[in-house]
């Protein structure tokens, strides 16, 4: 009992009376002030090619918004460093955060000279810091207020809003990264169709056969070790080698198999990236439910064998539902690793935003690589967040978080 | 000897150890009792300053504990925890030599103290020495845990709950073989406890702590005839208490002249074993013979009864 | 470790050591895949040193990010540190949504081509795992053991040396492990920015349409990730086994 008390009671800082400087704060405080005063806040460049010249946010905003805005971050700073009420701290860093990123959208417009469609201003490392800034600020907050499922799930849809609405508001639309998405926007939103199609589909798939291989696996101990084994196995050979093993077979099928070819299986494309995606997905989906029905305390199904409830009303009723929070965690492993792996796929013409990543990789076009990987970012986010709120939901009210 | 002088620990506004004071003497066993949450551990982990005291001052030997550092302090006490917290990775034997290493004994030094305390313990040193404690059953663990606490022959040894993860027949015996070695070594015990039992079994002197308060410190036989508050009464369990008395007497107090019939008790035996005897036999007197055989007297159920009556 | 089981190791180690060193002696089995006479076998340059400068980019970007990883992990843990342990928890769990690919694309505009944008992603997609694993290794070391070397007077520096760290070795390792998985499929998309590793002949052949560079590309590839995962795996198991902890205790 008393080990507990032996560790620091939080809250015991507090109650002192002189100020505290809060640590993390600091250095919170000191990369707002990097990103401030040390650092360019936009790039600007001729046209998309040639080099890039920093500009700092002096010269990126007319004076007045200038200083408009380096006082709402200089105002975030001072809380960071003092406040310790994580609501308060939370408050500031979205303040912040709604005052950089129309601020980036306002400098692109106001560097872009009137008429020239060339140039192009891209956010620079003062930005990119303020942004990570504000964002730790954000993420020590909000996870200080230890928030329960339904209400991460609210923040997120919160975010998700002000991002949308900050978008379809044209507040951007100066920026380079939003010019690429205008010259592209009917094959961004396939290759966005692509990617969620290879990322959920495969999911899918790998639920649907994954989870009676697991209830087998479960009550078979020798299958249990060989599946393992061989998806293990599976799951080490990086992605891109497992497309190129693929493309061997399947083209092989496509070539030989009419049948195979009318379905659209070639060995270059989205075939060899479904299936290996697939069969990435099978390991955390079989494993995690093995582990989440061998965890049901036998005691319980002890219980419900003694009162007569059938192997499948076991299974259906007791095993599953308790075994539910561990599949889950495995169901948001595969979601996070796929919409990661898909963009991979676009090296073998598996579409999805690795397309632009690729070519933007190929162009040195950091722009066209961003309007890649910022969706991918944000789905794996957005799925992680969704998925951990579920998984907590599923544990139900008597388990606390962590 | 050491000496705990107002001893307090606050978190807050919460006192966990409240104003406590005794004395526990050279060589003796002192028992902590109380319900959980009464401070038992926090006062005990003052001692070797695991945690640090909000007021008060702990002498050992008239030493005052704040004036010599944290480890060098520690490296002096033993230190048993229920559980025992025997290192995973490493072997029997370097998990009794840890605080010799940390010494710098040199090596030789180590290994036959390592062994000396194995056979102390019963343990065969060629069959013990080289294993992990997860291949050790629960009382070997236990013994190691003591035996490791033991290694730099400290002069005082604390120990929280350190039978609690003891099956009761294990248990008895671990007590048993605790008494001797302490009373062999001389070691001044100071042992936290919930279990009365235990503590009148191994104790000398009793504290009675409840709300982070000493309510009572005195000999067991006192705690029962004496107690200081309704809840030491409670504690120490009313209905035990003639129970209790006469097990903490010997037969040699209660023995009478003349001879009777059956196998002799021992002078030694206490009166709680010697009445359970005569009960089971169904006889009012049996033998007593002292630690050589040699007859000395005789005892009696009315007389053991006496023993075991209030004293006002 | 039974020669049964060990067998097939040996037999996959040895194979992969003879293609690498001698590829031509295996074009026979790429032969059917190519066609109009396109070359069965890569040869745009040695296998051999594509997979050891594939190897060395691995090893030297899992070696900086054990370190920082590690360093990092010791100081959250300590009391010092204790104010990031949640911020740090969060920030793994964050970082991990970062496809490796997205980390790499990124770093492109700002190095350059050539290795050290596959350096900057394997380093720091390889810090995740290692810290992680640090973490939870050091936090899951029992609480009894460290009571009593506290109560035993070891300073804090001992116990972090003599007790934490052995203890969490092994959980420290499996983050190792997975952190060298990760980076040697990274490092073979590396090759798509220009860094020298055996990427080159998957891409070679995608380019110029030679399912056989694809597929032996893929092949070694994979038997060198499941051979060094197989590799790390045994040096985790002594460890545990050092740690004193049963085989199956340690993942």
């Amino acid at each position: 009992m008393n080990t507990i008390l032996q560790t620091t009671v939080p809250g015991m800082h507090s109650s002192r009376s002189h100020i505290i400087l809060d640590r993390l704060g600091s250095v919170i405080a000191v990369l707002i002030s990097i990103a401030l005063f040390a650092a360019p806040f936009a790039t600007y460049r001729a046209n998309r090619i040639v080099a890039g010249e920093g500009r700092m946010l002096t010269e990126a905003l007319p004076t007045a918004g200038a200083l408009g805005v380096t006082a709402v971050i200089l105002c975030v700073a001072l809380c960071a460093v003092l406040a310790r009420a994580p609501v308060i701290r939370l408050a500031a860093a979205a303040a912040g955060l709604g005052a950089v990123f129309p601020a980036l959208g306002w400098s692109a417009g106001f560097l872009t000279p009137a008429g020239n469609t060339f140039a192009r201003v891209s956010p620079a490392l003062g930005f990119w810091l303020l942004t990570l800034a504000l964002a730790l600020l954000a993420a020590d907050a909000l996870t200080r207020l230890r928030l329960g499922p339904l209400a991460r799930l609210a923040a997120l849809a919160v975010a998700a809003g002000a991002i949308a609405g900050l978008l379809l508001s044209g507040a951007w639309n100066d920026l380079s990264l939003l010019k690429e998405y205008a010259n592209r926007a009917d094959s961004f939103w396939r290759e966005a169709r692509q990617h969620l199609w290879l990322a959920l589909g495969s999911m899918a798939a790998a639920c649907l056969v994954g989870l009676p291989l697991g209830i087998l696996a479960h009550r078979f101990r020798a299958l249990r070790a060989a599946v393992l084994q061989v998806l293990s196995i599976v799951q080490t050979v990086p992605s891109i080698a497992l497309f190129g093993i693929l493309i061997a077979p399947l083209g092989y099928l496509a070539a030989h198999v009419p049948l195979a070819a009318a379905l659209g299986i070639r060995g270059i494309g989205a075939a060899p990236a479904f299936i290996a995606l697939f069969l990435y997905s099978l390991l955390p989906v079989v494993g995690n439910t093995v582990t989440g029905l061998s965890q049901v305390p036998p005691a319980v199904t002890d219980a419900a064998r003694g009162m007569g409830l059938s192997r499948r009303q076991r299974l259906l009723e007791v095993e599953l539902p308790l075994a539910l929070p561990v599949i889950l965690a495995g169901v948001r492993i595969v979601l996070v690793q796929n919409l990661g792996l898909a963009t991979v796929a676009a090296l073998i013409g598996g579409g999805g935003f690795g397309t632009f990543v690729f070519q933007g990789i190929g162009q040195t076009a950091i722009d066209l690589v961003l309007l890649g990987a910022v969706p991918t970012v944000a789905l794996s986010f957005a799925a992680a967040v969704i998925l951990d709120a579920m998984i907590d939901l599923a544990k139900g009210p008597s388990h606390d978080r962590d | 000897m050491i000496e705990i002088e107002h001893l307090t620990k606050r978190y807050g506004a919460a006192a966990i150890v409240d104003d406590v004071s005794f004395r526990v003497e050279e060589g003796t066993v002192a028992a902590v009792v109380g319900t959980s949450g009464a401070g038992k551990s926090t006062l005990l982990r003052m001692i070797n300053r695991l945690v640090e005291p909000s007021a008060g001052r702990v002498l050992i030997d008239g030493q005052d504990t704040m004036a010599i550092p944290e480890d060098a302090l520690r490296h002096r006490i033993g230190y048993v925890i229920q559980g025992y917290g025997l290192f995973p990775h490493r072997t029997v034997a370097e998990n009794i030599a840890t605080v010799p290493r940390l010494l710098g004994w040199d090596r030789r030094q180590i290994a036959a103290r390592v062994e000396e305390l194995l056979d102390l313990f019963g343990l065969d040193p060629a069959e013990f020495a080289k294993k992990f404690p997860h291949q050790l059953s629960g009382g070997e663990q236990q013994r190691v845990g003591v035996a490791r606490a033991l290694a730099a022959r400290p002069a005082l040894l604390l120990m929280d709950e350190p039978f609690g993860a003891l099956d009761p027949v294990i248990r008895h015996k671990a007590q048993d073989e605790l008494l001797s070695i302490q009373r062999r070594l001389g070691t001044t015990v100071v042992l936290v406890t919930h279990d009365m039992n235990e503590a009148f079994h191994l104790a000398d002197r009793i504290a009675v702590m409840n709300q982070g308060r000493l309510l009572q410190y005195a000999a067991p036989a006192e705690l029962l005839t004496r107690p200081a508050e309704a809840f030491v009464e409670q504690l120490v369990g009313s209905a035990e208490r003639p129970f209790r008395l006469l097990s903490l007497m010997r037969v040699q107090e209660a023995v009478e002249p003349g001879t009777a019939e059956g196998e002799p008790l021992s002078v030694a035996d206490t009166l709680h074993d010697a009445l359970s005897r005569l009960i089971w036999l169904g006889r009012e007197v049996l033998p007593v013979a002292d630690a050589s055989g040699a007859p000395v007297g005789r005892i009696s159920v009315s007389r053991i009864l006496a023993h075991g009556r209030a004293r006002a | 470790m039974s020669l049964r089981s060990s067998a097939p190791r040996v037999a996959a180690l040895l194979l992969l050591v003879a293609f690498v060193t001698a590829p031509q002696l295996f074009s026979f089995a790429f032969e059917p895949l190519t066609a109009n006479n396109a070359p069965a076998i890569y040869n745009q340059g040695s296998l051999l040193s594509l997979t050891l400068s594939h190897l060395r980019i691995v090893f030297l970007a899992t070696l900086a990010s054990t370190m920082l990883a590690l360093a990092l992990g010791i100081f959250v843990t300590r009391p010092s540190g204790h104010e990031f342990l949640p911020l740090s928890r969060s920030l793994v769990n964050i970082g991990q949504t970062f496809p490796p690919i997205a980390v790499l694309a990124i770093a492109v505009p700002l190095v350059g081509f050539g290795e050290k944008p596959t350096f900057i992603a394997l380093f720091l997609y390889g810090l995740l795992p290692i810290f992680e694993n640090t973490l939870s290794g050091l936090t899951g070391v029992s609480p009894q053991a460290l009571d009593a070397a506290k109560g035993m007077g070891m300073s804090p520096r001992q116990r972090l040396f003599q007790v934490e760290l052995p203890l969490a070795l092994p959980v420290i390792l499996a983050g190792i492990r997975l952190s060298v998985i990760i980076s040697l499929g990274t490092a073979t998309i590396g090759s798509t920015v220009a860094a020298k590793g055996l990427g080159e002949v998957i891409i070679a052949g995608l380019q110029s349409n030679n399912v056989a560079f694809v597929l032996q590309g893929g092949l070694v590839v994979a038997l060198l990730a499941v051979l060094i995962h197989d590799g790390l795996g045994i040096a985790e198991r002594v460890a545990a086994r050092r740690s004193g902890r049963p085989l199956d205790e340690a993942r």
